[in-house]
């Protein structure tokens, strides 16, 4: 029995397509490599800069004496219609604010004045990552659109850390090291060694048969909800398996040494094989409540130095034109320094966007010189602070999910962000309204 | 009908009430709405008397699912339930935002056993502010609404499912009708028992899971039969016995760490001790090979030299027992049956022979030790009071002890959740109200509506701007107990904070109870007593085990009051409350014996549904058993401990410490990685694969080798009997299926059940493909021979050692061997 026919027996069933082995099982007909699922993008990465990073000593600079001391305003810089501060004098590696906005300036989208509402690292990393404040059970973005993009494929929504909910609606997958990808690639070779299987062809297929003919026939059983759920998508995460066949060749035969690049190389190479629909990218430690400045000056050049190694790295594997890339952090930090030459939390901050189908050269939101949200007008983004609306992360997500297709889909509508039509923000992305 | 589900009556309003006609399940009394109390007491909740202190129960025997009968299904079910609990408490209780206002609520979560009387008055309330009028409207819709200078503004909109379903209440309670009982009365009969149509594991099976689970083995032969004559109750006696063995202690401390993360922090064992207190804590080093030696001869001494493989072996363990001890006391206090409130209350911790000399008391101790060269041999004991380097006093104390509070005091505890300057201890007060009080603080107000705003235009924001003191004037005064223990980062001097302790905080307590002066020296003790009867304590303790049993923390509360199924979602939610709270009562009565908790919840129908008897198609039904039965993901030491109960030894490659497997496959580091993966993702699909593959290889011909009364995969078959010769044949080989069905999924099949039928089919289609082939070898693959040196390799003339690799391979890739 082919795939296609389990699929009508799913139907048969009763068996909501709101399950792996339901979605697996459509669009065969069409799909590379025989019957395993294959993604073809547009690819999520989320970057996260954990503990919350100083956006005025990146994308929304103040230069006063209160807020940063490494710069006056004199010396704010512009790339386009963006605003930075300083850092290429304050660092010792990664790449400078200034490298940053001159590469990536004209396809930049930066979002200023964000509210997270609240300042504490749990629920704000919830909030960021999910639209959602007051919930523990919204899946985050990354794994929404792919739980609705490929949930299908092996390796869907891969994380590496930060707040990684899944609702339920999506295999969360860690693959922490490089070479096990090769590893996992061939389970059914001695020592992941393809020319070396552990049975006979003829075994390999008849075990796969038996293993589909019991899942059929289990369709027809009355099942709990979760003995259903959790059949199906085990057998849909050991048969979606092989596709990681394909990611062997994308392996970067070496690891590099930043921990960005490192799980970068993983996912470009999940993305290129089709395996895997959205990546959370993390690095710790911006919480810098003591020594503000030097604890900023090296982390935030790490995290643009990942972000430069993922996107060229891109170009190389030819998948830039679709990847996707956010860059956020779940909190700002104050605007002034405490007694530790730290700061402290800050409920406001800002996110960058970066990618296809995005309108770069602009920035949306502000906040003033005290640091404060400046309203936004959803209608015309353009500044409104008497009449015009605070963003907070259920706008952004909102618009994400317009951005990324998936609004509509019954997985969205089930995570409901509830967003007055009034306070939409229009074009956030593509500008386009 | 139960004497605790009759209907009763309230005179205030009589029209209101319904018939109660809660519904008995099997062995489980359920009612029609969906949670709390079904009956308000006219006498006051019993209490029991423990080793620790006073704790109220619900009277025994009595339903803690149902709802209350007593108070309006309606207010209950919809007003309560969707609105004034997710909505109006926030601010309209003491303490709260509108706390001057007329309209105060209490939180009939705060006390379970008091639930119902909270709830009456609560509906006192909604009736009198919904009673009373401005201008002919119901003041209840208009300060729902924003008007009459309503100071949380608008907070349902006309229209709205919030509005209407305030606008109904309004006019059932002034303009009651006949209908509205009847409508009530209606919805009550149809309910049914909450685990109707659900089937229960069947006695034998639910044994392999529970000595599987908690003992890490299958069941012996004695328990088997037991199980046989006496059913479901053997079950209890055979627990009694698990719960002895060292295997489900192993299992205990794990559990504990999944919950605690104690292990996880930071930096190598030892310095867990501030080496301002315990300068010994480095005492291995006097043990080193090396030790005197000069450069050049320290240089003949490598790592693989025998003398320093037990010198990194010593410090191994040293470091081992080091991370063990919160996780020890656990496991002592479950051990000895003592009262599970010493976790908080214990005034000694635990050490073994090697910790204690990181103490500095070995020599005190060594006579106590059955063995003292068992690193992992734990005793109680109390440790001095810090001092400093310098010998002076780090910390007061009378006694001339630490001022031991189980692990509230534990230095493992304190370093895994360390503080800053900013932080005061906060952090550490989140983990204690999430462990052992069973609260997520961050929830308790989630949203401000500005934060920002908020910190410039108060001094003191936590004291003074109600947005945050809503939390802080819980969790700071918690946070001041911890003054004494006040260390940065973990490092440095355990004691009070150089400049006193922060005067921008609310004073030291807890729950509105001031701190002493003269318990200042002894705070997380004082703090200890009062964790230890609050009635949150047990409640949370039990689902701490639901969570060791079931893999999941119990559901949340639905959220979303628009969603159609969210009664649903809500009486599933109340069932399972309903369940832990019968549960927590029973762990009173028993002293706080944590074995009654693993034994009630293992005889619960939640540990124990396994099935559907008829086919459900009403979402509604379908949401309420959405999160029904045990279905959980083996972790990975879970299925190293199968692997081993089944083929007699380790695979290794889950949990090894040189195995990249153990994240991949869902597990934790304590530290980074904290949260187990519930569901396969495809990298875990293929370590499905990559271990069935493996340890079919592994096993099969090695068993085959065997003799037959030494095997454990085919004790009743040899190689030579291969399909389709004769009938005997087939059935030999469908008997020796049905022991693998047995051994490794735990199934129970007759001889021609069809998954025998499948699994022999496989059998047979393998052989008979292999006659089919040129060029097929007559024995076994190099990979997966008897022994690496055997020569020659397993004969296999038939095919037969490969096809029933093909079969345990097939067997190890089902749901019924990597769940449970």
């Amino acid at each position: 029995m082919q795939r296609r026919d389990i699929l009508k027996l799913c139907g048969a069933a009763g068996l909501s397509l709101s399950t792996p082995i339901g979605r697996s099982l459509l669009g065969n007909d069409d799909l590379p490599q025989g019957e395993l699922p294959f993604y073809g993008g547009p690819y999520y990465v989320v970057f996260n800069a954990s503990g919350g990073w100083d956006t005025t000593y990146l994308m929304d600079p103040k230069g006063t004496t209160e807020s940063n001391r490494l710069y006056e305003q004199g010396e704010i810089l512009s790339e386009g219609n963006h605003r930075l501060a300083p850092n290429a004098s304050h660092i010792d590696s990664g790449m400078s604010n200034e490298d940053f906005f001159k590469n990536y300036g004209d396809s930049l989208l930066v979002l200023n004045g964000l509210d997270y509402s609240v300042n504490n690292h749990s629920p704000c990393s919830r909030y960021m990552a999910t639209g959602k404040l007051d919930s523990l059970s919204y899946p985050t973005f990354a794994a929404l659109v792919a739980a609705c993009n490929g949930g299908e494929v092996p390796l869907a929504f891969l994380t590496f850390g930060n707040y990684s909910s899944t609702g339920n609606l999506v295999a969360l997958a860690r693959v922490p090291y490089l070479n096990s990808l090769n590893r996992l690639a061939n389970a059914d070779g001695v020592q992941g060694s393809a020319r070396n299987p552990y049975h006979d062809d003829f075994v390999s297929e008849r075990i796969e048969r038996a293993l589909q003919s019991q899942m059929q026939s289990r369709l027809l059983k009355r099942r709990l909800p979760r003995v259903e759920r959790s059949q199906n998508m085990l057998y849909a995460a050991q048969l979606n398996s092989k596709a990681l066949q394909r990611v062997t060749p994308f392996v970067p035969k070496s690891s590099p040494k930043e921990r960005l690049s490192r799980q970068a190389d993983i996912a470009l190479a999940s993305f290129k094989a089709g395996v895997c629909v959205s990546a959370n990218l993390t690095i710790g430690q911006f919480d810098s409540h003591s020594n503000n400045d030097r604890d900023q000056m090296k982390l935030i050049p790490e995290l643009l130095a990942g972000v430069d190694y993922l996107l060229k790295k891109s170009e190389e594997l030819q998948i830039r034109d679709k990847l996707v890339v956010i860059i956020q952090s779940e909190m700002g930090r104050t605007p002034t320094y405490n007694d530790n030459q730290g700061k402290d939390h800050w409920s406001i901050g800002s996110a960058m966007f970066i990618g296809a189908g995005i309108k770069g050269n602009r920035v949306v939101g502000a906040t003033d010189e005290k640091q404060f949200v400046v309203a936004v007008d959803p209608q015309t983004l353009s500044i409104d602070e008497h009449n015009g609306t605070q963003i907070r992360p259920e706008h952004v997500h909102e618009s994400l999910r317009e951005f990324a297709g998936i609004s509509q889909h019954a997985y969205s509508k089930s995570f409901p962000l509830k967003v007055p039509t009034e306070q939409k923000l229009q074009g956030l992305f593509s500008n386009d309204r | 009908m139960s004497p605790l589900l009759h209907t009763r009556r309230r005179s205030y309003t009589d029209w209101l009430l319904v018939t109660c006609l809660a519904l008995s399940g099997v062995g489980l009394t359920v009612s029609w709405a969906w949670g709390y109390q079904q009956e308000s007491r006219a006498h006051s909740p019993p209490s029991v008397s423990t080793s620790q202190t006073q704790h109220t129960v619900v009277p025994k025997g009595e339903n803690h699912l149902g709802p209350a009968c007593v108070v309006d299904r309606f207010f209950v079910d919809e007003v309560w339930s969707k609105l004034g609990e997710r909505v109006c408490l926030k601010c309209h209780q003491d303490g709260g935002d509108a706390s001057a206002s007329d309209f105060i609520l209490r939180d009939p979560s705060r006390d379970r056993t008091k639930r119902a009387e909270v709830l009456r008055q609560n509906h006192i309330a909604f009736q009198r502010m919904a009673a009373a009028k401005h201008k002919g409207q119901s003041r209840l819709l208009l300060k729902a609404t924003g008007h009459l200078e309503h100071e949380g503004g608008e907070i349902f909109k006309p229209g709205s499912t919030g509005y209407q379903i305030l606008k109904d209440f309004a006019r059932r309670t002034n303009h009651p009708q006949q209908k509205d009982q009847e409508r009530d009365a209606q919805i009550a009969a149809n309910i049914p028992a909450f685990f109707d149509s659900i089937e229960m594991m069947p006695p034998r099976r639910l044994l392999r899971r529970v000595t599987l689970s908690l003992a890490g083995r299958l069941p012996t032969d004695t328990e088997l039969a037991l199980v046989h004559r006496e059913g479901l109750t053997a079950i209890r006696r055979i627990l009694d016995d698990v719960m002895q063995e060292d295997a489900f202690y192993e299992r205990l401390q794990e559990a504990f760490n999944d919950i605690l993360l104690t292990r996880g922090y930071d930096g190598s064992g030892e310095l867990a001790l501030s080496y301002e207190h315990f300068t010994n804590r480095l005492w291995y080093q006097e043990r080193d090979p090396r030790k005197g030696l000069s450069p050049e001869e320290a240089k003949k001494l490598p790592y693989s030299h025998p003398k320093m493989i037990t010198y990194t072996k010593l410090i191994g363990d040293y470091r081992e027992g080091m991370r063990r001890e919160p996780l020890e006391l656990v496991e002592h206090i479950v051990r000895n049956d003592l009262p599970f409130t010493q976790i908080v209350t214990a005034d000694y911790t635990m050490v073994s022979p090697y910790t204690a000399r990181g103490y500095g008391i070995y020599e005190r101790l060594k006579d106590k030790f059955a063995d003292p060269d068992d690193p992992f041999e734990f005793i109680t004991t109390k440790i001095d009071s810090l001092k400093l380097r310098n010998g002076k006093p780090a910390q007061e104390s009378p006694t001339g002890f630490y001022p031991h509070a189980g692990l509230l005091s534990s230095f493992q505890y304190l370093k895994r959740y360390p503080t800053t300057e900013t932080n005061r201890n906060r952090l550490r007060i989140r983990m204690y109200f999430e462990h052992f009080l069973g609260i997520d603080l961050l929830s308790l107000a989630p949203r401000v509506n500005d934060a920002a705003a908020i910190t410039a235009e108060y001094e003191i924001p936590t004291m003074q701007a109600s947005d945050c003191v809503v939390c802080h004037k819980v969790m700071d005064p918690i946070a001041g107990l911890y003054q004494e223990f006040y260390v940065v980062d973990g490092k440095g001097i355990y004691g009070p904070r150089k400049e006193g302790w922060y005067e921008d905080m609310f004073s030291p307590g807890f729950n509105g109870e001031s701190l002493p002066q003269t318990e200042q020296w002894r705070s997380l003790q004082w703090l200890g007593e009062r964790t230890a009867r609050d009635p949150r304590f047990p409640v949370a303790m039990v689902k701490h085990v639901w969570y060791i049993l079931m893999g999941r923390k119990p559901m949340l509360a639905p959220e979303d009051i628009d969603d159609p199924l969210f009664t649903a979602r809500r009486r599933a939610y109340r069932a399972q409350q309903g369940e832990i709270e019968r549960v927590a009562d029973e762990f009173i009565h028993s002293d706080f014996n944590l074995k009654v908790v693993f034994q009630e919840l293992i005889q619960s129908k939640f540990y124990r549904a396994d099935g559907l008897a008829a086919t459900v198609r009403d979402p509604k039904r379908l949401a309420e058993i959405d999160d029904i039965g045990l279905v959980r993901l083996l972790t990975p030491e879970q299925l190293e401990r199968k692997l081993t109960a089944i083929f007699g030894r380790k695979w290794g490659r889950l949990t090894d410490p040189e195995s990249k497997f153990k994240i991949l496959y869902g597990g934790i580091d304590s530290k980074e990685v904290t949260q187990r993966l519930p569901d396969p993702s495809g990298a875990m699909g293929a370590i499905q694969r990559i271990l069935a593959n493996d340890i079919a290889c592994k096993n099969v011909a090695a068993d085959f080798a065997l003799r037959p009364s030494e095997r454990r995969l085919f004790p009743k078959i040899e190689i030579d009997i291969i399909p389709g010769v004769n009938p005997a044949a087939d059935e030999q080989i469908r008997r020796a299926i049905m022991h693998l069905h047995e051994l490794i999924l735990g199934r129970f099949d007759s001889v021609n059940n069809s998954e025998v039928t499948r699994t022999f089919d496989l059998f047979s289609g393998i052989i008979s493909d292999s006659k089919s082939r040129a060029g097929i070898s007559k024995v076994e693959s190099y990979s997966c021979q008897t022994l690496a040196e055997k020569t020659p390799r397993d004969a296999d003339p038939d095919y037969s050692i490969r096809a029933w690799r093909g079969v345990v391979t097939y067997l190890l890739r089902q749901h019924e061997f990597l769940y449970e």
